[in-house]
C-alpha cells in the first residue's frame, strides 16, 4: 500500500507539473473564455452609434408607421435609428436621390428607405454595406408591420387586435418522473448530449494518458527498475490512480473557475441571465451521483484496458495501432446515442445500456433522459463492476508479461496466449 | 551460509528453453561472476532472482527465503537495460526509488546526497536526467541499486559505457561493499574485471550451469596446461608432437600442451634445438581461454 501511494504521488506530481498540464487546465479554457468574451466585445459594440437615415416617401402617408417601428435603443438608452428627414413626396426624385448617395458617401447618412407609390412594389433600402444586419433586420421588420398594419387599417381592422388574435398559445412541457413532475424547457437533452460528451472525451483522454505513461516507462526502460521493487499490479494501480487524480485536480480546477465566474457576475454579462436558455438548466443532484459512479467505474475498466495495450507495446506507433480495441466501444457509443436520445425506454436502449463497455455512458445517457428502472441501473452497474474487475484483473496478467516484452508488436492470439501465463 | 541459492530452476519462453534446470550457490560476502554468451540465459536468471520473473519449476532462495516483497528491499539491482524517468529530477529519482525500497524521505535524501557527493555529481543533482551524460546517467542509476544498503547486489554489466576513471571507482565501491560483507553477483563479458574482483564463478551456456565454483579452484582443476615461451633463433622445435595450440605474441609464443605431454619434454626439445630460450613458464589457463573453451564444446 506504502508503494501504491509512491506511485500515486509520483505519478501525480510530475504529471501536474508538465507544461502540458498547465496548458491544458488552465491557459485553453483561459483563452476560450478569452474568444468567448472578445467576440460578445465586438457584437455588443459594432453598433454604438445611432444610425442616421432619412426616409423618401413616395406613398406619402407610410413614414410616420415606420418610423413608429424603429423604437430600438441602444445599450447606452440611445434610440437605435436617428430619422434625420422625412421627404414625402419629392418633386424631383433624381436630385433627390443623387444629393442622398453624396451623403452617405461622405459618411455623413447611413441609409436612406425609398418607399414606393403603390405600397405592393418593391421599397428599396440604400446604403454603403447591405450585410450589416443591426441595420437591415430593424427597418425590414418595421417596414412589414408599417404595411400590414396599413392594409389592415384599411379593411377596417386594428393592427393590434389582429396580433391580440394571431398570438401563439403556449405549449408547456413537464417532464414526469418517480420524483414528481417539473417543468421542461427542452434543456433535457441538452444536458444528455453534454453528458454524453463529457464521459465519452473524458474515459478516451484520460485512458490515452494512462496507456502513454506505461509506454514511456518501457521505452525509457525504466519499467526494469521499477518492477524490481514494486508488483505489477501496485505498479498498475499506482498508474491508474494516479492519472485519476490528475483528472480529478483538472475537473476541481475547472469547476472552481466557473463557480467563481458566475459569481464575479462575468458570465452574467455574457448574457447568462434568467432569459437565456442556459439559466433554466436545472441537472439534479442524483443524475451528478449517478454518472460519477458510472464514469468511476468505466474509468478502472478503460484506463486498465489502455494500460495492458501500452504495456503490450514497445512505442508510440504500435500502440496507436491495438488502442483500437479500447477505443472501439466508446466510439460506438458515440454513433449510437442518438437512437437512446429518441426512445431511451427501447428494447435496444435497454439492452446496450446493460453492457458493461457502453453502461458508463449510455446507462448515464439514459438515467438524464427518463430515470430507468432500478432494477436496470442496478443491474447495468453490477454488470460494469464485475467486469471492471475481471479487465483489471487480465490487464494486470497481460501487463506483467508485456512490461517486460520488446521487440515485435504482439498478435491479438498472443495477448490471448499471455493470460496463461502464470 | 549461502546468501542466494537456486536449485533446479528452468524458465521456457514457448518453445524456447531459456534456463534449463539450473542450480547455483552464492556464498554469502563473496563476488560472483555470471558469465556466459549473449542470449545464454543471464538477465532471465537474474530476474527470476529479483522475483520479476517466476520460474517454470525449481526453487530460489535469497538470504534463506523465497523472494517476496520484504526480500527484494534486501536486494540492490542495476538491470543491464538501463533507464530512468528522463525528465525526473536527478535527486528526485534517486529519492523516490530509495523510498520504494523503504528508506524514509529525509534518510533517502541525506544518503542520495551523499552518493552525488562522492561520484561527483552534486552539482547535477537538480538537473534532470535527459540532461546527464550516458556515463553520468549510469552513475545516478548505480546510486539506486545500492543507496538502501543491501545485503545482496546484483549488478548486470556494471562497467559498461564508463570511462576507465569511472569504472574503478565503481569497482572501488564494489570491493568496499564486499568488505563490509555484501555478497555481489556481478554479470559480465570482460574477463580481466572477472579476474580482478571474483572469488568466484558461474559459466551458463544455452541455458545450463557449465561451470561453477570457487575461481581459484576452477583454475586449480584445469591444471596448469600452457606454456609461454620466450626466445630467438629458430621455433623448430614447436613442431614437437606434444604440442597442441600455438598463439604467437610480440615477444614470443603461447602453447598449449596437449594431455600427457610433460612440460619438461618441451624444454629438453627446445634446448636442443637452434633457439636460445629466455623465458620458459607453465601458466594456469586464463579465464577467456576456459570460456571459449567451456562456451565452444559441442
Amino acid at each position: 500500500m506504502r508503494k501504491i501511494l509512491l506511485i500515486i504521488k509520483r505519478e501525480y506530481l510530475t504529471r501536474v507539473r508538465t507544461k502540458g498540464f498547465i496548458i491544458g487546465t488552465i491557459i485553453v479554457p483561459l483563452i476560450g473564455l478569452g474568444s468567448v468574451l472578445l467576440i460578445v466585445f465586438l457584437v455588443g459594440h459594432t453598433a454604438t452609434q445611432s444610425l442616421r437615415i432619412v426616409i423618401v416617401d413616395n406613398s406619402g402617408q407610410l413614414a410616420p408607421a415606420i418610423v413608429h417601428g424603429l423604437d430600438g435603443k441602444l445599450a447606452d438608452g440611445q434610440p437605435q435609428f436617428t430619422v434625420e428627414q422625412i421627404v414625402s413626396r419629392p418633386a424631383s426624385l433624381d436630385d433627390l436621390q443623387q444629393d442622398l448617395r453624396t451623403r452617405i458617401n461622405g459618411e455623413k447618412l447611413d441609409a436612406y428607405l425609398l418607399i414606393p407609390p403603390d405600397l405592393d412594389q418593391p421599397f428599396e433600402l440604400h446604403m454603403r454595406n447591405p450585410d450589416n444586419f443591426g441595420l437591415v433586420g430593424p427597418l425590414s421588420g418595421a417596414v412589414d408591420q408599417a404595411v400590414i398594419s396599413s392594409r389592415l387599417d384599411r379593411r377596417g381592422v386594428h393592427f393590434n387586435d389582429i396580433q391580440t388574435v394571431l398570438k401563439s398559445a403556449e405549449l408547456k412541457l413537464l417532464k414526469v418522473s418517480e420524483a414528481g413532475e417539473s417543468v421542461e424547457k427542452g434543456q433535457g437533452i441538452a444536458v444528455a448530449i453534454a453528458l454524453v460528451v463529457l464521459l465519452y472525451t473524458a474515459l478516451l483522454m484520460y485512458g490515452i494518458i494512462t496507456m502513454r505513461s506505461v509506454i514511456e516507462e518501457k521505452t525509457t526502460r525504466t519499467m526494469e527498475v521499477l518492477i524490481s521493487s514494486v508488483r505489477p499490479f501496485e505498479l498498475l494501480a499506482g498508474k491508474i490512480l494516479g492519472v485519476a487524480a490528475v483528472a480529478f485536480t483538472q475537473f476541481a480546477i475547472w469547476m472552481t473557475s466557473t463557480a467563481l465566474l458566475f459569481s464575479f457576475g462575468v458570465l452574467a454579462s455574457l448574457g447568462m441571465t434568467r432569459n437565456s436558455p442556459l439559466a433554466g438548466v436545472h441537472v439534479p443532484i442524483s443524475l451528478v451521483l449517478y454518472a460519477c459512479v458510472f464514469f468511476v467505474g468505466g474509468y478502472f475498466m478503460y484506463a486498465s484496458m489502455f494500460a495492458a495495450i501500452g504495456s503490450a507495446c514497445s512505442n508510440e506507433q504500435d500502440a496507436q495501432q491495438l488502442q483500437w480495441l479500447a477505443m472501439a466501444p466508446l466510439v460506438f457509443c458515440m454513433i449510437i446515442y442518438g437512437v437512446i436520445l429518441n426512445d431511451p425506454t427501447s428494447r435496444t436502449a435497454v439492452i446496450l445500456s446493460e453492457i458493461p463497455f457502453f453502461a458508463p455512458v449510455l446507462m448515464s445517457l439514459r438515467i438524464s433522459l427518463q430515470t430507468p428502472p432500478a432494477w436496470q441501473i442496478a443491474l447495468s452497474l453490477t454488470l460494469l463492476v464485475l467486469t471492471t474487475v475481471a479487465v483489471m484483473y487480465a490487464s494486470a496478467k497481460i501487463y506483467r508479461v508485456g512490461v517486460l516484452m520488446y521487440g515485435k508488436r504482439p498478435s491479438l492470439v498472443e495477448l490471448v496466449r499471455w493470460l496463461r501465463y502464470t | 551460509m549461502d546468501a542466494i541459492v537456486l536449485e533446479n530452476v528452468t524458465k521456457s519462453y514457448d518453445a524456447v528453453t531459456a534456463v534449463n534446470a539450473v542450480s547455483l550457490k552464492v556464498r554469502s560476502g563473496a563476488v560472483l561472476g555470471l558469465l556466459g554468451p549473449n542470449g545464454a540465459g543471464k538477465t532471465t536468471t537474474i530476474r527470476m532472482i529479483m522475483n520479476i520473473l517466476v520460474p517454470d519449476s525449481g526453487s530460489i532462495r535469497v538470504l534463506g527465503e523465497v523472494v517476496t516483497d520484504t526480500t527484494r528491499d534486501k536486494i540492490g539491482y542495476l538491470p543491464e537495460e538501463r533507464g530512468l524517468y528522463p525528465r525526473m529530477k536527478v535527486l528526485e529519482i534517486i529519492v523516490f526509488l530509495a523510498a520504494l525500497h523503504g528508506l524514509t524521505q529525509a534518510e533517502a535524501r541525506r544518503r542520495a546526497k551523499a552518493w552525488l557527493d562522492r561520484l561527483g555529481l552534486s552539482e547535477w543533482s537538480d538537473k534532470k536526467l535527459i540532461d546527464l551524460s550516458k556515463g553520468m546517467q549510469q552513475k545516478v542509476q548505480f546510486i539506486t541499486s545500492v543507496i538502501h544498503r543491501p545485503p545482496v547486489v546484483i549488478l548486470d554489466e556494471p562497467f559498461s559505457g564508463l570511462d576507465p576513471v569511472n569504472a574503478a571507482t565503481i569497482q572501488e565501491i564494489m570491493l568496499e561493499m564486499r568488505s563490509q560483507g555484501s555478497t555481489i553477483v556481478l554479470s559480465t563479458h570482460r574477463m580481466e574485471q572477472v579476474e580482478r574482483l571474483c572469488d568466484a564463478i558461474c559459466l551458463i551456456d544455452k541455458g545450463r550451469n557449465v561451470l561453477d565454483g570457487e575461481l581459484r579452484a576452477i583454475k586449480q582443476s584445469y591444471g596448469k596446461n600452457t606454456l609461454h615461451i620466450e626466445f630467438t633463433g629458430g621455433d623448430g622445435f614447436l613442431n614437437h608432437p606434444g604440442i597442441g595450440q600455438i598463439t604467437r605474441l610480440i615477444s614470443g609464443v603461447e602453447a598449449k600442451l596437449k594431455p600427457g605431454t610433460e612440460s619438461q619434454e618441451i624444454l629438453k626439445a627446445a634446448v636442443l634445438s637452434d633457439a636460445h630460450i629466455t623465458r620458459f613458464e607453465l601458466l594456469e589457463p586464463s579465464l577467456s581461454e576456459i570460456f571459449i573453451d567451456r562456451t565452444t564444446r559441442a
